[in-house]
């Protein structure tokens, strides 16, 4: 309490602060700015033609036309406010429509009087009834609008000669000055004078964790790899669309298991609910290096038959701030839902919270047989206000609680376009509340849509500390996947707590390295410690793990021999038929002791040539390497995208919903995209 | 500022010397606020004159419903903001809130350097905390009057300055 009195002290000192009259210049521009612009806006004004002129010779200057030439660059007050509210996810101010005035004079030391020489064409519109927002205007007025820009004290852009005048006004409209003044200068510098052959790498708002590259391991130091599992699939849909804007992901925004794992394997599943999940494994050549192998680990989850299905308790936590008024954002997210709608049983209940202004209930729990109510509470959302949800995401899970039943699978599922506003205000916090509720038996998933303002890193920890999923939706093709094709296996978990453990054979594998996966790293103790949290299958789920290994004795090792320590005198027995030791825990959806998977992996699961691979593994690859030639990674540089596209291309499959083709598209979407500098060297 | 509600409506009305008299009246009020949000006199100068600009048709869009000066407080604040965002200044909000800019003030140092560390800490504050914080404390207004500005609910204003002053607390 006495801290807050003491910040409420110091605040109190605001009050005091002073600030500096205005010039009398000022003031007096200013005015008759203001009367010109009055003098403008009036439908029967009579001096209308003239009024330029007046406001000239009453601002009372006495510059005489023609002095000085200075060209100045006049901004429409629309062009600011459209750069000011469109947070632009490529990195490249909007093309300000830039008016240049070529009509005034000035002193180089006395205020700088501009204006543009269609008086007629200041006309500033103000929208009906409106408030003091000033966005309408802009949309209106920006493309005839030049407001009298009048430079004080400040920089002005340099005065040009006469005769140079019109080149000039053309490279000042192309080429906005670098100077800093106030609103007109500085707009569109970064971007516009960019060479036009680089493609920069996606640049925005949107908010990536760093993660360095898993390092490659000596096994005889390091045998043991553990890592959470993870169906995540956010990373790969928001790489598509970055490349299909035509820009390079931002290498922290690429996720290589995340990618993967976007794609359908048809691994078999397990027979049983009794083992939740089974794993195949393949040892392929690496397409990026002749000498190492890929081991690649796939899982499935065991698919529960459709009748088996617990009744679901969903409840969507929606963010209708102003921001999800976008094609992309909030209209696709109901048509989605009219879909998801149609695949829900009569048991299941959909209930809706929104958080915008205010949080509210849109939707009480519904029965899914009570189609037509969902489907009009779905139509009556709409994206107004800010996102101020103070409590949208308590109430969401009040609600949800409400509705939990005898044996439903219970869930939140949020979606939004950016900061977790919703009432909670630091990650951590945030955190804690869905762990908690998580233990309650609610798990939260989150879906992210639109692109400027995504903060991904918190939008997947919410949902792995929720035993949920964070998916990225960018399409309807997308929202139809993740909602209706996968709603299944996104919504029922049958094992959570997942990780694996790989023992590598260091008489087999001298070196090894994880591809992807950073972000879910566990120490090797916490495999066998049930309160470390992991990720979760649902049910159908394929998860694929890849090591690059290399074999002893192949001569492709990074790191040289030890001179002191003698190769491990084979103490143990080698057992030269295995690579390396699978084990996988897991617990029960409902349980809290884990369960142990083991399998060897064989050396005998080796094939010679890619082409003996299954296409499933040979297309993983092929993920696999773009991911890293995204990333810029040290491995597989030498892989060109051409090559990774043939490999896909070659190991499409059935591809019943042309997943993997427009895989293909993508990779040779990205290869015109990175410039064409010499390939970094080989990582041999 | 008398008789503000009778200039507003002849100046909506388009009476040239009642929008006259009006912003005349208020030049000072705009800039005043422009300055305490940006910190510097050029920018302030600049604000304040797109506001005048802006108010010759805004002023048909007046309407009445909150006081002529809150109103124009809406309009300013925008107008800083705009002008802030266009300047990408939205990720430096420190600099923009160097209320002691050396080409404003060469006052006393000790009173400068404690102000700036309060505008620096306020100035570091989401935009909307910051707002409700420069209203409430810097405009001593009631959570009610700067819902009006802001154009939110008085307990979302009350929200903010309770999670300012969270982060706040131990900075100052």
């Amino acid at each position: 309490m006495t801290d807050d009195k003491m910040t409420d002290d110091a605040l109190t000192s605001l009050r005091t602060l002073d600030v500096a009259a205005p010039s009398a210049e000022a003031r007096k521009i200013a005015l008759n700015a203001a009367m010109a612009a009055f003098d403008a806006a009036q439908p029967k004004a009579a001096a209308r033609g003239g009024w330029l002129r007046n406001w000239k010779l009453s601002a009372g200057l006495g510059v005489p036309l023609g002095t000085a030439v200075a060209a100045l660059v006049l901004l429409p007050l629309g062009t600011q406010l459209y750069t000011a509210t469109s947070h632009r996810p490529d990195g490249v101010p909007p093309k300000p429509e830039t008016v240049v005035s070529t009509t005034t004079t000035q002193m180089a030391d006395k205020p700088v009087v501009t204006s543009t020489a269609k008086t007629d064409a200041l006309t500033l519109q103000d929208e009906e009834g409106g408030d003091a927002d000033l966005t309408p205007l802009a949309t209106e007025a920006a493309p005839t609008t030049a407001s009298p820009k009048l430079k004080m004290s400040g920089v002005v852009p340099a005065p040009v000669a006469e005769p140079a005048m019109d080149s000039a006004v053309r490279s000042i409209a192309a080429a906005p000055p670098t100077g800093g003044n106030m609103g007109a200068v500085g707009l569109a510098a970064p971007a516009e004078s960019m060479p036009l052959n680089v493609v920069p790498y996606q640049a925005s708002d949107d908010n990536f964790a760093k993660f360095d590259e898993n390092r490659l391991k000596i096994t005889a130091e390091e045998p043991v790899s553990t890592f959470s599992i993870d169906v995540d699939t956010a990373s790969y849909s928001y790489v598509r669309s970055v490349l299909k804007d035509g820009y390079l992901p931002d290498p922290n925004a690429v996720r290589i298991e995340e990618m993967i794992n976007y794609f359908p394997y048809d691994y078999p599943a397990p027979d049983s609910a009794a083992t939740p999940f089974k794993a195949t494994m393949a040892v392929l050549p690496t397409p990026w290096n002749a000498k190492t192998r890929l081991v690649e680990i796939g899982i499935k989850g065991y698919v529960p038959p459709a009748t088996a299905r617990a009744p679901q308790n969903l409840t969507f936590l929606i963010d209708t701030s102003g921001s999800m008024d976008e094609p992309n954002k909030l209209p696709l997210l109901k048509r989605a839902f009219g879909l998801l709608v149609d695949t829900l049983q009569p048991t299941d209940t959909v209930s809706i919270v929104t958080y915008a202004g205010s949080a509210g209930v849109a939707l009480k729990p519904t029965p899914a047989k009570d189609r037509a109510t969902i489907l009009s509470a779905i139509d009556q959302m709409a994206a107004e206000g800010s996102t101020d949800g103070v409590d949208g995401i308590a109430l969401a899970y009040r609600v949800n609680a409400e509705a939990k039943g005898q044996g439903t699978t219970n869930r939140v599922i949020l979606a939004t376009d950016g900061d977790f506003n919703v009432g909670i205000d630091t990650p951590d916090e945030l955190k804690t509340f869905i762990t908690k509720e998580r233990d309650q038996g609610i798990s939260l998933s989150v879906l992210g849509f639109g692109r400027g303002n995504l903060d991904d890193a918190l939008m997947q920890a919410l949902a792995q500390n929720g035993n949920g999923n964070a998916s990225y939706i960018d399409s309807y093709a997308e929202a139809r996947k993740v909602l209706v094709e996968e709603g299944g296996s996104n919504l029922v978990t049958i094992a959570k707590d997942v990780k694996i453990q790989v023992e590598f054979n260091p008489s087999q594998v001298s070196e090894y390295r994880l591809i992807g996966y950073e972000t879910r790293a566990l120490n090797r103790e916490d495999f066998n410690n049930d309160a470390v949290d992991a990720g979760e299958i649902g049910a159908g789920h394929t998860v694929t793990a890849i090591y690059e290994i290399t074999p002893a004795g192949s001569g492709a090792e990074l790191n040289d021999p030890l001179r002191y320590s003698a190769p491990n005198a084979d103490a143990q027995t080698p057992m030269n038929d295995e690579l390396g030791f699978l084990k996988i825990r897991y617990k029960a959806p409902d349980g809290d002791t884990s369960k142990l998977i083991e399998t060897p992996i064989a050396q005998a699961l080796a094939v010679a040539s890619l082409d003996a691979a299954g296409s499933d593994q040979r297309f993983a690859a092929a993920v696999a390497a773009f991911g890293q030639k995204l990333r810029s990674s040290s491995y597989g540089a030498e892989m060109s995208f051409a090559d990774i596209a043939a490999l896909a291309n070659g190991a499409k499959g059935a591809d019943a919903d042309g997943y993997r083709a427009e895989f293909v598209q993508l990779v040779k979407l990205a290869a015109g995209l990175v410039p064409a500098t010499p390939e970094p060297a080989p990582a041999q | 500022m008398p008789q503000s509600s009778a200039l507003v409506q002849r100046a909506k009305a388009g009476d040239r010397a009642a929008f006259s008299a009006l912003v005349e009246a208020h030049y000072d009020y705009i800039f005043r606020i422009a300055a305490k949000w940006t910190g510097r006199r050029s920018d302030a100068e600049d604000i304040a004159q797109e506001v005048c600009i802006k108010l010759a048709t805004a002023i048909r869009s007046f309407d009445g419903r909150s006081a002529f000066t809150s109103w124009l407080y809406r309009v300013t604040l925008n107008m800083v903001r705009d002008m802030q965002r266009a300047n990408g200044r939205r990720d430096r909000t420190i600099d923009a809130f160097t209320i002691v800019h050396p080409e404003d003030d060469p006052g006393s140092q000790e009173d400068s350097a404690a102000a700036k560390e309060l505008w620096k800490a306020v100035g570091a504050l989401p935009e909307k905390q910051r707002e409700a914080i420069m209203l409430v404390y810097g405009e001593d207004m009631n959570h009610a009057e700067a819902a009006s500005i802001m154009g939110c609910k008085e307990a979302t204003v009350s929200w903010h300055i309770h999670e300012a002053k969270k982060t706040l607390r131990g900075l100052l």
